[in-house]
């Protein structure tokens, strides 16, 4: 996933044998259990913003220059939750488009926009 | 159905007082919780030969390693890294372990330091998903996880913020009897209502306040606990559940959704029954998600149900009598036994202070471990006289 981050890519894992895509990775399919889950890059994957939150605390020096931070859950249209960077603050319900990036440390991070 | 616990039963609700902070190890708080068992007992150290600890400052140590520092030989032993349903699940796992006679007397503990690194190690290291999907998103731990929850709850149910102040402003209330909770000063629904935001929806008294102590109590036969002279509860019913409805978007109900029938029938008594409630409620939202879940009213009811009640000491439905962790503060793993252990003493006589008149049956229930967007652990028990 931080591979496909460093080039613009947002990748979750799709199951070999059935299908089922996932996100965060796991070692195996949480669906049937198969082995080996393949990863699918996209650049832009659809969503629906279920639940939003803005932060104004922080338990790590690196995010309190950046407070307020807008934050959102949302559901891919493939079917898995993520939890995203969401800076133009979407409604519930809203659709967005979700990118990687990988943020100061290196860390594949995700945006709705 | 799961079979009844017969007469096995619950004793001396022990507390080490929480405190903001310490530079005891969570060794030290554990420790203090087993003492004050055996002192309150009356029962040589030795005599217990069951053991079920949670913590989460413990580490790299665990419940193995805790026999050696307090010099116990236990033949049954649990460690229950279940966050607040550990309390719960503690209760459940050693009244099977009495009943069928792998042990004769357990104590179960709970307990946590705090101090300005651990708070914050806990949560960068909280979990796999965690560490890769949502720390990196700020940083804002269960504050951000739970205002996710909170918001979606009160999109769809149409909750206000005024309704999670009047549930945070009864419990403060209740906590202002106690003693041993850590947060005493008056809160009124003005000052609730102004108070600084925190993570969106959620400001400041919303939000549990980390600290360190610690809980415990003790599960034996009921003739042994006569025969000691200890007051005692029976365990009526009890159920676990963890990762309960998967294909749910967001979390909107927990697992206590899927067996409550369960656990009522077991117990052979209904909501309206209990005299006093214990919801876990590190954040206000989860503890109306519970009365919803284990049947006090419908789904997306909870509003209308805190509305139409009065949940202090003196109310129609005292819940969270000791102030719940709102008002007592959240000592690590002890959160998840701080419900339990008001339930115990409230049920012996022995809420001194905040007693709740005639109290003879209580509902108390736990809720953990939030290892990527929901929490994944839920739990539930009815404790009699």
């Amino acid at each position: 996933m931080k591979a496909a981050a460093a080039a613009g890519l947002f990748a979750v894992q799709r199951c070999r044998v059935c299908g089922h895509v996932q996100y965060p990775p796991r070692a195996c399919c949480a669906a049937c259990l198969a082995d080996d889950p393949a990863w699918e890059a996209a650049a832009v994957r659809p969503g629906t913003v279920l639940a939003r939150t803005v932060l104004h605390h922080s338990h790590e020096e690196m995010f309190r220059a950046r407070l307020p931070l807008a934050l959102a859950l949302v559901r891919l249209a493939e079917g898995p939750v993520v939890l995203c960077f969401a800076p133009d603050r979407p409604a519930i319900g809203n659709a967005v488009q979700v990118r990687a990036a990988l943020d100061a440390t290196g860390h594949a991070v995700l945006e709705a926009r | 159905m799961s079979r009844g616990y017969d007469d096995i039963v619950a004793a001396v609700p022990v507390t080490v007082p929480y405190v903001r902070r310490s530079e005891h190890g969570a060794d030290w708080f554990l420790a203090r919780a087993l003492a004050a068992l055996v002192a309150q007992s009356g029962l040589r150290k030795l005599v217990i030969d069951g053991l079920c600890a949670s913590s989460f400052t413990l580490g790299p140590d665990t419940a193995v390693a805790l026999t050696q520092h307090v010099g116990l030989s236990p033949r049954y032993l649990e460690w229950l890294p279940m966050g607040g349903a550990c309390g719960v699940v503690a209760l459940r796992r050693a009244a099977r372990a009495v009943q069928a006679g792998d042990a004769d007397v357990v104590a179960c503990i709970a307990g946590d330091t705090a101090n300005d690194g651990s708070f914050r190690d806990l949560l960068a290291g909280f979990s796999s998903f965690s560490r890769a999907a949502v720390y990196p998103y700020g940083a804002g731990g269960a504050n951000a996880s739970f205002a996710l929850i909170t918001d979606a709850y009160m999109h769809r149910y149409g909750a206000t913020r005024q309704d999670f102040g009047r549930l945070c402003v009864a419990q403060r209330d209740n906590a202002r009897r106690n003693p041993l909770a850590l947060l005493r000063g008056a809160l009124t629904l003005e000052q609730y209502l102004a108070a600084r935001p925190i993570a969106e929806p959620l400001h400041l008294f919303d939000c549990v306040m980390p600290c360190a102590g610690a809980d415990g109590f003790l599960v034996m036969q009921r003739g042994r606990a006569e025969a000691l002279g200890l007051r005692h509860v029976r365990l009526l019913g009890a159920i676990e559940r963890h990762h309960a409805f998967p294909d749910d978007p967001v979390q909107l109900r927990g697992g206590w959704a899927m067996d409550r029938e369960a656990l009522w029938a077991q117990a052979g008594l209904a909501p309206g029954d209990m005299d006093v409630v214990q919801t876990y409620d590190d954040y206000p939202v989860i503890a109306l998600m519970q009365l919803e879940d284990l049947g006090f009213c419908a789904k997306g009811e909870a509003v209308a149900f805190a509305r139409a009640h009065d949940f202090t000491v003196d109310g129609d439905l005292p819940m969270n009598t000791g102030g719940g962790q709102l008002s007592m503060g959240q000592a690590g793993a002890a959160g998840g036994y701080l419900g339990l252990v008001e339930a115990l003493r409230q049920l012996t006589g022995t809420a001194e202070g905040r007693q709740v008149a005639g109290a003879r049956h209580a509902l108390v229930s736990g809720f953990g471990m939030i290892n990527y967007d929901r929490g994944l652990c839920s739990a539930a028990c009815v404790l009699g006289q």
